[in-house]
């Protein structure tokens, strides 16, 4: 096994907190054969000289072959390059749309950017919709720029939505959990009864079910399985769904 | 800051919400939130949580001469704080029109309905007498802030005590709390602010809008009242036309509410009263909710003392004394003098004696350079090819 | 203010009593995440004294303090009596240098970071708590830091003895005050605010101490966000 991933590899799922180190000198072995091991930081974790340095509290997370990160539990959301977003219409002006994302600075979003959007046929797009975008521009010198179209010119799932149905806000690593693969939690959820979902990977949900009465309980439920073990909320949905709730 | 906006989205589904007489926590009309009320270990501090907002009070109090239309009334003084901590809305000391508001109904609610003898809180008559200081903080907004604010008020100025005085003669003796127990204030009733919130020009109501319903109300109703049933002050905003019949209603449900409230603010302050007597463990430190799993206590903590001595005489050791700078006043003219080094003008001194290339050898030791800069020269006594092509350049 | 002769009857306290509570870091507590507005929040306490930290941030910055290459740190102490003063301006300025040290400041460039800070119970150690509060407060809202920080704050009486995390009443009685920011990476002392008189030899000492005391804080840090942690597999 290689030095470098050995010592990342024994920290797996455990809780780091900012200013724990993996330091990995080298060995000056005489051969002078040095095998050079790639591996890539994620977020939470920087490269400083010859050691990693964590910068965020959470759990370290390992994708093969080489990935690492620190998944947490944070409520503000960073704006990152192909992200996809909920956001809300601000304002309207000029060519372009100021889209409220939660970030630090509100995204910019032009007109053109909707699938069939010409210089004449412009998108109806009010002040105070929600538009589902991935960003184009995203790094922390430049205004964040959305577009919702991929770069086949398709709206793709992108533009605005949301004509009823609910907006609220949850943490950025349950966002993170409902958007895994085979999340454990939509696939709980789903046995209750059908429901329209969009997930924003700044915290944003929407859900839209048959009644308001569906869309409410979809709602609390998903506040709430934050802070739950998989078996505590099983046994939560199953009475839901039972109806005793 | 901004806030984040309310989207078309929320809105619609809240009013839609509202006409199938839905709320987003699951609560009926005319449902509270839970309501927590702590007290402090200090008297006259106390912090109300109203479901996720959250105020603190504290009420303190001090010896002031009185105003000259009331000699003998002690002053209340109210201030309701919209920390920055509870919205990024809410900026450091801006007079913003919700402060505003949210002051004056206080005042309204707890000074001007008379329910705390101010009488009493005379010294002597017309030269001194206590002001009590009523501070809230908002430290989470999330609707509701008047109901919060004043249950948080009329509770704290419960629990407060104030210290014992004697006068004898002209001297003014302030006991502390070891000497004589401190006095409770006098107070005649507990009135309670209970907010309505209307939509759809009136046709719905809720009692305790949560802060989105709020942002979608058209009016709000404040019905301050005491447990007697009697109303201590009424405000209607938001510019809507309300029936009588409406008014009636909504002054019956408070009635109801303010009633509950204020057997729980008994009880919360029973319960502190037999802590304290008991002497069991009180404050905020013993209300913490254990068992959340964001919450951690630990126990007392020894801290190894024993060989701090010997480091700390080490390191002192270590560290060389300054080079005392020797330095003799020097008496420039008459009625004058000086210590220290840049006296003596050094400006006319020989030119080798400024030497510029001092702090290049304190970054590189082992590339020495002797120049003069005049000289055309450079000479380098250490080879290494990067530096001396370097100082060729500037050649 | 109503506590106008406190003082008297203090110096009642039996050596006992002093040889018990200096060497000991009092009781303490956090709870993070606890307020639903603030991008992180933590309480924590210590003994009685108590302090509520409430963290925005990156978020939008104001034109007049906006930096080009990093991020703006405002810090805010309200006190819980009337208005901000001197003091909460001095307090704040310590725990604002001490969180420009630890934080990645530049990877946030023209955002701001807002920490407020409420005093909900004042027991001595009161600047340690903020540090501490907003330490915390800090990793909850998951801002990007190059270490942690703690407080500590040591008393020296005036026997000459060095009492660490002192109460309001061991405060008023000390000869010197000192309250150190300790960085986790490597100890260091990150900021010192000092009030009294002591000689050299005992500031090494209350650096010493504190430096020790640090390892315990540090390790309460580990554990509660561990226990927030524990149910996320």
């Amino acid at each position: 096994m290689d030095t470098i991933h050995a010592c990342f590899k024994e920290k797996i799922g455990e809780v780091l907190l900012p200013g724990d180190v993996f330091s990995f000198r080298l060995p000056e072995s005489g051969d002078g054969s040095i095998k050079s091991e790639k591996i890539i930081c994620g977020p939470g974790l920087r490269r400083n000289g010859e050691e990693v340095r964590v910068c965020k509290s959470g759990i370290l997370r390992h994708k093969q072959p080489n990935m690492y990160w620190i998944d947490s539990q944070q409520r503000r959301y960073v704006p990152a390059k192909g992200e996809s977003v909920i956001g809300i219409v601000t304002t309207k002006s000029g060519d372009v749309f100021k889209v409220d994302v939660g970030g630090s600075e509100q995204a910019s979003l032009s007109y053109l950017a909707f699938e069939g959007a010409t210089k004449r046929n412009r998108p109806n797009v009010q002040v105070g919709d929600l538009v589902y975008g991935q960003f184009t521009i995203a790094n922390k010198d430049m205004e964040p720029e959305l577009v919702c179209i991929d770069s086949c010119g398709r709206a793709n799932g992108m533009g605005v939505f949301g004509a009823d149905g609910l907006l609220f806000k949850v943490s950025l690593g349950l966002v993170r959990r409902l958007l895994a693969p085979q999340s454990e939690i939509i696939k709980d959820l789903e046995k209750i009864f059908p429901f329209e979902l969009v997930v924003g990977m700044n915290g944003r949900v929407w859900v839209k079910a048959k009644t308001v009465q569906q869309t409410l309980i979809v709602t609390n439920l998903l506040e709430t399985s934050e802070n739950m073990t998989s078996q505590q909320r099983q046994t939560l949905f199953k009475r839901v769904a039972e109806g005793s709730l | 800051m901004r806030d984040t906006p309310l989207s078309n989205c929320e809105r619609r589904f809240l009013l839609k919400a509202i006409e199938e007489k839905k709320r987003l926590d699951g609560r009926q009309t005319y449902d509270y939130r839970n309501i927590k009320i702590t007290f402090g270990t200090d008297y006259g501090c106390c912090i109300v949580e109203l479901g996720r907002t959250r105020v603190l009070c504290q009420v303190s109090c001090e010896l002031v001469p009185p105003k000259d239309s009331r000699p003998t009334e002690g002053i209340m003084f109210f201030n309701l704080e919209l920390s920055p901590m509870a919205s990024p809305a809410f900026e450091p000391n801006r007079q913003s029109e919700l402060l505003v508001m949210l002051n004056r109904q206080l005042e309204r609610c707890l000074r001007n309905s008379k329910c705390i003898d101010t009488e009493s809180l005379c010294v002597v008559s017309g030269e001194k007498v206590w002001q009590i200081r009523v501070d809230v903080h908002v430290l989470n907004h999330d609707g509701n802030l008047m109901d919060a604010a004043s249950i948080a008020a009329i509770s704290a100025l419960s629990h407060f005590r104030r210290p014992d005085v004697a006068i004898q003669g002209r001297d003014i003796t302030v006991f502390s709390p070891e000497e004589r127990d401190p006095i409770p204030l006098s107070i005649y009733h507990m009135p309670i602010c209970v907010s309505f919130a209307f939509f759809l020009q009136g046709s719905y109501l809720l009692v305790d809008p949560c802060e989105q319903e709020e942002r979608v109300k058209d009016g709000l109703l404040v019905i301050a009242m005491n447990k007697h049933r009697e109303i201590c002050s009424i405000q209607s905003s938001g510019g809507i036309m309300l029936l009588k019949d409406q008014v009636l209603r909504c002054s019956k449900i408070a009635s109801v509410k303010v009633s509950e409230i204020t057997e729980l603010i008994n009880k919360a302050l029973e319960n502190d009263k037999k802590i304290r007597k008991e002497g069991g463990k009180f404050g905020f430190a013993e209300s913490m909710p254990k068992e959340r799993i964001t919450t951690l206590k630990r126990e007392e903590a020894p801290v190894e003392m024993a060989d701090v001595k010997e480091t700390a005489n080490e390191i002192v050791n270590r560290t060389e004394t300054p080079t005392e700078v020797v330095s003799s006043p020097v008496l420039v003219a008459m009625g004058t003098a000086q210590v220290g080094e840049g006296i003596v003008n050094s400006w006319g001194l020989d030119e080798d004696e400024e030497d510029e290339p001092q702090t290049e050898d304190t970054k590189t030791d082992d590339v020495m350079v002797i120049s003069d800069s005049e000289e055309e020269e450079v000479v380098i006594l250490n080879e290494e090819a990067q530096k001396s092509t370097k100082l060729s350049k500037r050649k | 203010m109503t506590r106008m002769s406190a003082t008297r009857g203090l110096c009642m306290r039996t050596m006992m009593e002093l040889d018990q509570s200096c060497s000991v870091l009092r009781e303490y507590g956090s709870e993070q995440s606890l307020l639903s507005k603030p991008d992180g929040s933590s309480t924590f306490v210590q003994g009685d004294t108590s302090i509520l930290a409430g963290v925005y941030g990156p978020a939008e910055v104001k034109v007049s303090k906006e930096i080009y290459d990093r991020a703006t740190v405002e810090v805010l102490i309200q006190p819980k009596m009337g208005l901000p003063g001197v003091r909460e301006r001095a307090r704040e300025q310590c725990v604002r240098e001490t969180c420009e040290a630890a934080l990645l400041l530049t990877l946030h460039p023209r955002s701001s970071v807002t920490v407020v800070l409420q005093v909900i119970h004042d027991d001595g150690s009161l600047l340690s708590c903020c540090l501490n509060a907003a330490c915390m407060a800090l990793m909850d809202a998951g801002l990007p830091m190059s270490h942690l920080f703690c407080g500590v704050t040591c008393a020296i009486s005036k026997e000459g003895q060095i009492i660490i995390d002192p109460t309001a009443r061991q405060e008023k009685e000390c000869r010197a005050l000192l309250t150190f920011a300790i960085d986790s990476a490597e100890c260091n002392v990150l900021i010192s605010s000092t009030t009294g008189s002591f000689s050299v030899q005992e500031l090494q000492q209350c650096i010493a101490i504190s430096q020790k005391a640090s390892e315990q804080i540090f390790q309460f840090y580990r554990d509660s966000v561990k226990r927030r942690y524990s149910k996320i597999q």
